[in-house]
């Protein structure tokens, strides 16, 4: 696979995260969680933003369930 | 056969309802102290400590050669702009199922996409949760007669651990199941 499919791969899986999301639960959320959930849907990546909210890497999982966006891989 | 867990890989797989089937499809899992240190969950820590009590999952002895080959991959990977960012516990994973032949259970972009380029990684098997299901249902431990119910198999663990699988590799793998199938 190569980079301009993973390119189109990165592109899809961050529409799906943003359709499914839960974005009154996001906005709700005090800035620093907000402003990791919604790294997350841009880019997937869970271990920056548990870095970003401050939280261990499951305990951010946590929240991201609960703001119902998915893991895509 | 023998896996290398990380940490994402455990953290869903801990809130999937047919768990207990990876402690029939693997003999030994092998685990860093440093991937353990970040599970701080209830469903998470509750599950690892059944595996380490059972004795399948073991810490892995990391060792001086394990670092260097670490450090060589780090440089290798962290500044290509084409990888998610991958932390020192995801590489270490990698690192101890290249030295160990043990197939790499993770959830993890980057290292999905490290072992699609990489001259030595690549042989690294990778399995995520979708293609431990699969294989679960090759070794009889989970019993399906169609492709509709492997589909359902997979929406169960995407409905537990919040995931979507890509169709991509969904399809891939409904294509083995259906051939698999036919015998």
């Amino acid at each position: 696979m190569g980079a301009e499919e993973w390119e189109r791969e990165d592109r899809e899986f961050r529409e799906i995260r943003r359709s499914k999301a839960d974005w009154e639960f996001i906005k709700a959320q005090p800035p620093h969680i907000r402003a990791a959930l919604i790294y997350f849907i841009e880019r997937g990546d869970r271990y920056v933003a548990s870095r970003i909210a401050g939280l261990s890497l499951d305990e951010f999982d946590e929240i991201r369930r609960r703001a119902n966006i998915p893991v895509v891989v | 056969m023998r896996g290398v867990a990380d940490a994402c890989f455990l953290i869903d797989w801990s809130r999937y309802r047919r768990k207990e089937i990876l402690e029939k499809l693997f003999d030994l899992l092998l685990i860093h102290e440093e991937t353990l240190l970040q599970l701080r969950s209830p469903p998470a820590i509750e599950y690892v400590s059944s595996l380490l009590a059972s004795g399948l999952l073991r810490l892995y002895p990391w060792s001086p050669d394990d670092e260097r080959q670490y450090s060589k991959l780090r440089d290798e990977v962290s500044l290509d702009p084409r990888i998610p960012s991958l932390e020192r516990p995801d590489l270490l994973c990698l690192v101890i199922a290249h030295r160990t032949g043990s197939v790499l259970l993770s959830e993890n972009l980057g290292v999905l996409r490290v072992t699609q380029f990489h001259p030595i990684y690549s042989r690294v098997k990778v399995w995520t949760s979708l293609e431990v299901l699969e294989n679960s249902i090759y070794n009889g431990l989970i019993s399906v007669s169609s492709v509709e119910e492997f589909l359902e198999i997979l929406r169960e663990y995407e409905e537990d651990a919040r995931h979507i699988f890509n169709k991509r590799r969904v399809d891939a793998a409904t294509r083995r199941l259906k051939e698999w199938l036919k015998r």
